[in-house]
């Protein structure tokens, strides 16, 4: 079955067992029945879920290939595909990946400094207190009505008049970070919702304080909640990360591939090699994430 | 012997409806007091009101010697409140175990975390009270893996696990299949025969016949009868408590 696919590909498609429309994920969690009618029935379900497996990654498979085949150049059936200059691609290849640690830095900054800020505009969002719910609220509603390339040229731009000058990359940290932070406090908020009354109820009445209820039990549920939006939100900030590129100070892949484009008159060469990087990205952290969810729904829930 | 509980002229007022009126209660130790009435009839409410999950408009609440009284605020009504809120143990009728924690973890989530106790030690007295609901065994299991029945008697552990005066049980059945409220009732008759006071709201008259000492009725926010369990299943004296005692004997209610 591996046949069209490379074993990577392959790895990563397979480890992708969220996927709704996989009977296996369902099946496989069945425990295996007594009975050998139950047996049968058992065992035609996982051929059944072997075989959608081995057919998603054979489409999957094409699908690459005919891609892949939009790119070479050659003018089949007369069909025109893209033409690229493959020794440029060959010699500004390693130039272009040296910016998958700075993507990955200025994300991880990023989205660490989010979870942060998210965490403070959920619980504001929840006080009691008038200033705190107005600082929270006001902070989401600014944020979310601004756009996120303009958020980063006027963290580059405005906080050296006040004496702070930010590297590029903390500038791009900063802006990044409140941007999702402000769309994230939503999803803690959805998390923090999702634990019942019931469950405050139960501690306050063992005689936690306030403060041992939120963060024992109420805040350990609504993280859990919402481990699986962040992995997405992480995943969406390593190419909303490109955006830092603009200010010109942070090498990362964007930038890496706009230089070379621009100096050697191949801007379309190098977009598709920092797309392909960016892709392997992202194909990455959700293996990463499938791992993450697949534990915790085996946890407790 | 001076009551353990003792409740003076309580109201409580959700916005402007009066849910409790005027109501008086004394409760001995060791004694098992069951709370029935329909509902509505503010008989969650009073129980909730005892522990200060509801804050009760008016009137005083007397737990084992520590005076409550309604309406205050600050840090010292606080506190109050607090200790009160160690002498007396709750049962919800949504078992509200947390799900993030085994059922060891729920247990000694009390005597640890609220409590200080040395975690050996708590693990000690935790793994006691587990055995005496029959539940030793499931110590390390999440408590989705458990059956409603086996879920409440867990959380009848955690509540005792913290040694409280008064157990208040709030319909500790109501959200069970009937073929498990026979373990529950089971383990908190052991509860009741090993001298804990213990008030409960329920409807389960069968146990309020055979384990309680007094049962109060309770109708629109009124306490209409405190009466001996024989007495009041013979001989109703109020005309509600007669028409609620119908309808749980046609089971209607």
């Amino acid at each position: 079955m591996e046949a069209d696919v490379s074993a990577s590909m392959l790895f990563l498609i397979l480890a992708e067992k969220e996927h709704p429309m996989a009977p296996d994920s369902t099946t496989a969690r069945i425990p295996k029945p007594a009975s050998s009618q139950a047996d049968l029935l058992y065992e035609a379900q996982q051929r059944q879920a072997r075989h959608f497996r081995t057919n998603v990654g054979l489409s999957w498979g094409i699908l690459l290939l005919i891609l892949v085949y939009l790119f070479s150049g050659q003018d089949f059936l007369g069909i025109k595909t893209i033409s690229l200059d493959y020794e440029f691609i060959q010699n500004n290849m390693s130039f272009i990946a040296r910016g998958i640690s700075e993507t990955f830095i200025v994300s991880a900054l990023s989205i660490t400094l989010a979870i942060v800020l998210a965490l403070f505009a959920a619980l504001g969002r929840l006080s009691t207190i008038p200033p705190v719910y107005a600082l929270s609220t006001f902070y989401v509603s600014l944020i979310r009505g601004t756009p996120l390339y303009l958020q980063i040229f006027f963290f580059f731009l405005a906080l050296p008049q006040l004496g702070i000058i930010l590297t590029g990359l903390w500038a791009g940290v900063f802006a990044l970070g409140l941007n999702y932070g402000a769309y994230m406090s939503e999803i803690f908020r959805a998390g923090l919702a999702s634990v019942g009354k019931g469950q405050r109820e139960a501690a306050i009445a063992l005689g936690m304080t306030p403060r041992q209820t939120m963060q024992r039990i109420v805040l350990p549920q609504a993280l859990r909640f919402a481990i699986p939006p962040i992995g997405n939100d992480f995943i969406a900030m390593t190419k909303d990360s490109a955006l830092v590129s603009a200010t010109g100070f942070v090498h990362e892949i964007m930038w890496r591939a706009t230089r070379v484009g621009r100096a050697q008159f191949h801007n379309l060469e190098a977009l598709i090699m920092a797309a392909v990087f960016y892709w392997l990205m992202t194909l990455f952290l959700s293996y990463i994430q499938s791992i993450i969810e697949t534990r915790l729904s085996r946890g407790d829930r | 012997m001076p009551p353990i509980i003792k409740i003076s002229s309580l109201d409580k007022y959700f916005g402007r409806l009066h849910v409790l009126k005027q109501v008086s209660i004394e409760v001995a130790p060791r004694e098992v007091v069951c709370i029935i009435g329909r509902s509505g009839s503010g008989k969650s409410t009073l129980l909730r009101c005892i522990n200060f999950l509801e804050e009760p408009s008016f009137g005083t609440i007397e737990v084992d010697g520590l005076k409550v009284e309604a309406g205050r605020k600050g840090k010292e009504h606080r506190q109050l409140v607090h200790d009160v809120r160690l002498k007396t143990g709750m049962v919800f009728q949504e078992f509200n175990l947390f799900p993030h924690m085994s059922v060891l973890e729920n247990v000694l989530e009390g005597p640890v975390t609220v409590k200080g106790m040395d975690r050996t030690q708590a693990i000690a007295l935790a793994e006691e009270h587990l055995d005496s609901v029959g539940l030793l065994f499931k110590k390390d299991e999440y408590p989705n893996r458990l059956s409603g029945g086996q879920k409440q008697r867990v959380a009848i552990a955690r509540a005792l696990t913290m040694e409280p005066k008064v157990m208040l049980f709030d319909e500790p059945t109501s959200a069970l299949d009937p073929e498990l409220i026979g373990e529950v009732l089971n383990v908190m008759k052991k509860v009741a025969k090993g001298g804990m006071t213990m008030l409960v709201v329920t409807h389960e008259m069968g146990f309020a016949r055979e384990v309680a000492d007094r049962v109060l009725v309770m109708a629109e926010g009124e306490l209409v009868e405190d009466e001996n369990p024989e007495k009041l299943f013979n001989n109703p004296r109020d005309p509600r408590t007669k028409a609620l005692i119908d309808r749980y004997r046609t089971g209607n209610y």
